[in-house]
């Protein structure tokens, strides 16, 4: 029986700004680690690995198969191949949750979302085109703009009573809008609500062209940002299901690919 | 009525000779340079590559044998008259003994110096054309005589303006509804006013028995055409973008030596067929791509992204412009009078036509009938919806087309791109991506 054999599979997410592996033991995620890329991707790949190989106490050897994804793919040249980050994120939300049906991936610099069957297979994709308006570098530059730390930005937005309009087509725009509100001395917390809404106008319409399908999963860094979450579930208007460390669903992703590619090469 | 104030050019801006000559230089040296890595890339995709292909491989050089060839006729008193889209009748081009080339650019380069006279958003087709015109880069439209312009889309509308700062610009002014009564009558009075200046520029009649020899030289390049394509509807024996290059080259070649050609390539290829010889596994997903047209050399971006792509995907049929939809349609005569061949062909370029500027109460019917009919023909697992920012008819015409293909189950990808290489990893990230998802279902 091809199910008795027991796999241990290795998922490596080559994002835009850290690496994230992920380790599977029969489906069971028994090691994680993570790094920042740097200026040498495959070091610090390698390095994440290396970690996550030691805190499994397990040897390269142990690894079955490694499948890589990402932005920088091309880079974890140690892969034994590779899945699309869509791929990835598919597989991750209905293993996370069963009944997903959409995973939504914001990262650093991307954000898409996914459809997917209850085998976690995309059945079709959308990708934000072109600027990262979307996505986590938004925050970090609008932080910058409110001189606020970017992980409180977050419960900043929480306090607002309203939001203010800005222009999120584009990053270069909305900051200009967010530095034309300062000048109107409106409150840092509407502003950075402001900000969080247009993040996730851009979102919503994102999942919109795929047909709302719930369960809809969150995953990517950015899920962990209590005022893009809230701003997104308003938008939607429907419960969003994040698991607990979703900056490592493309990690678990590959990992399950991994697994896969690995049973059968048996 | 001239406005009151003429200048001697009226878009395009002042530019030093030794400013074009420069940029002539550098663009040249790069185009080139995507030609041969174009072509070196489909050989590396095809390891059984035909030697045949090496005649198309020649004729793809916009600066080599044919511009020779064309630059000869010329010289020898031929007219040579340019188009920049399929609704020009050729047949009335050959008829009258002049050398129809298609002058639509795919030059990426270019399309920035075009950015001088119009804003990024406008479609790069158009800003890439009129960009080679200001640095003289494309060889044939420097030989054209006349430019034949249809007036489809708001971008060639006023590239008919632009360029007719450089030289003799013929309007034709297509329908937007085929199907009212008075249409096709309107549609026939074009024709015969370009035909009239046809005739005029080369002082040859178009007669009876010319127009029908050039409406069987068609004939001919069509059965060649369908014959190849016929071939691509079972397991790929031609890779996409070598048959791609094939049809493209139809719109600058001679047509009766293009037929030839492409008649002994289908007896190579025919003769694979028996023996099984593949181009890529029988398995490989087959993609359809449908859109703005791919223009040689530059716009092979994303035909070589799908067939170099891991999983890789094989592009088995266009609806495009650029590819199937230039000599998919014969001209059917009943009687070989002049006024029905007129007829004839004033039906032939409106009615076979897909091009999204038509509408009608079912939309624009003849389009989606023509993708779902390939899609079952060619056996298409996933279609890639292709547009270049600012193709305003195409983009617009996606929501409805993917409602169509939800219905029928095929996966469609809307991929939005422009005329620049700096987005190739991106593109690469989302036609694997799509390319994945139509492995799976297949596997499944």
């Amino acid at each position: 029986m091809r199910t008795n054999i027991m796999v241990i599979s290795a998922g490596v997410d080559m994002g835009t700004q850290r690496v994230k592996v992920a380790i599977l033991k029969d489906k069971k995620i028994i090691a994680k680690s993570q790094q920042f890329i740097g200026f040498d991707p495959t070091k610090a790949a390698e390095k994440a690995l290396k970690e996550a190989l030691e805190s499994a106490n397990l040897s390269r050897k142990d690894l079955q198969h490694i499948t890589a994804t990402g932005a920088g793919v091309n880079m974890a040249a140690f892969a034994d191949s590779t899945i699309s980050m869509m791929g990835a994120d598919a597989r991750a939300g209905v293993y996370f949750f069963p009944l997903a049906k959409t995973v939504i991936d914001i990262g650093a610099e991307d954000a898409r979302a996914v459809k997917c069957d209850e085998k976690g297979i995309m059945l079709d994709f959308v990708v934000n085109a072109r600027c990262a308006a979307g996505a986590g570098t938004f925050i970090e530059a609008m932080a910058r703009a409110l001189e606020v730390e970017m992980n409180d930005m977050g419960l900043l937005s929480l306090k607002a009573e309203r939001a203010s309009p800005i222009n999120a087509s584009c990053v270069i725009f909305a900051e200009s809008d967010v530095v034309s509100l300062i000048h109107r001395e409106e409150p840092k917390s509407e502003i950075a609500r402001a900000i969080f809404d247009a993040m996730t106008e851009r979102v919503s319409s994102m999942v919109h062209r795929l047909g709302i399908n719930p369960d809809i999963v969150l995953v990517g860094g950015v899920a962990k940002d209590i005022g893009f979450v809230t701003s997104l579930k308003r938008r939607l208007g429907m419960e969003i299901l994040i698991p607990e460390e979703p900056m490592f669903a493309g990690a678990v992703g590959a990992a399950l690919v991994a697994a896969k590619r690995a049973r059968r090469r048996k | 009525m001239a406005s009151k104030i003429e200048t001697e050019k009226k878009y395009i801006p002042d530019m030093a000779q030794k400013e074009i000559d420069q940029l002539n230089k550098s663009i040249k040296s790069a185009s080139i340079k995507v030609i041969e890595d174009n072509i070196e890339r489909m050989k590396k995709s095809w390891k059984n590559r035909p030697k045949i292909m090496e005649y198309f491989d020649e004729i793809s050089n916009f600066f080599g044998r044919r511009k020779k060839e064309i630059r000869k006729q010329k010289k020898d008193g031929k007219k040579i008259i340019g188009y920049s889209c399929i609704f020009a009748p050729i047949e009335l081009i050959l008829a009258a003994e002049a050398i129809p080339v298609r002058i639509g650019s795919g030059w990426y380069d270019t399309a920035k110096l075009g950015d001088r006279i119009m804003p990024v958003e406008i479609c790069p087709v158009i800003r890439s054309t009129v960009g080679a015109k200001m640095v003289n880069l494309s060889p044939y439209l420097e030989l054209t005589d006349a430019i034949v312009i249809p007036l489809t889309c708001d971008g060639r509308t006023k590239l008919s303006e632009i360029l007719s700062d450089y030289k003799p610009i013929w309007h034709m002014n297509p329908p937007r509804v085929k199907d009212d009564p008075h249409t096709l009558k309107m549609w026939k009075e074009e024709m015969l006013l370009i035909k009239e200046k046809i005739e005029n520029l080369t002082g040859n009649k178009i007669t009876r028995k010319k127009l029908k020899a050039a409406i069987e030289t068609l004939q001919q390049a069509t059965k060649a055409f369908r014959r190849l394509q016929d071939l691509r509807k079972g397991p790929p024996v031609i890779n996409g973008r070598d048959a791609m290059l094939v049809n493209q080259t139809s719109l600058w070649d001679n047509i009766e030596r293009w037929t030839q050609k492409v008649n002994e390539l289908c007896d190579e290829l025919e003769k694979r067929v028996e023996q099984k010889q593949y181009s890529s596994f029988p398995e490989t997903p087959r993609v359809m791509v449908t859109g703005t047209p791919m223009l040689w050399p530059d716009s092979w971006k994303v035909p070589n992204l799908i067939e170099e792509s891991i999983p890789q995907g094989v592009i088995v049929v266009d609806e495009q412009c650029s590819g199937d939809r230039i000599l998919y349609d014969p001209v059917g005569v009943d009687e070989w009078t002049m006024s029905d061949m007129l007829d004839a062909i004033s039906e032939r370029y409106l009615m076979a036509c897909t091009c999204p500027c038509f509408t009608s109460e079912h939309g624009n019917e003849d389009r989606i009938n023509w993708i779902i009919d390939r899609i079952k023909e060619y056996k298409v697992d996933g279609v890639i919806y292709y547009v270049v920012r600012g193709c305003i008819l195409y983009a617009m015409e996606y929501a409805r087309i993917k409602k169509v293909l939800d219905n029928l189950g095929i996966p469609v990808y809307y991929l939005d791109t422009e005329y620049t290489r700096e987005d190739v990893g991106q593109m690469k990230t989302r036609i694997e991506a799509f390319l994945e998802m139509l492995e799976a279902r297949i596997d499944v």
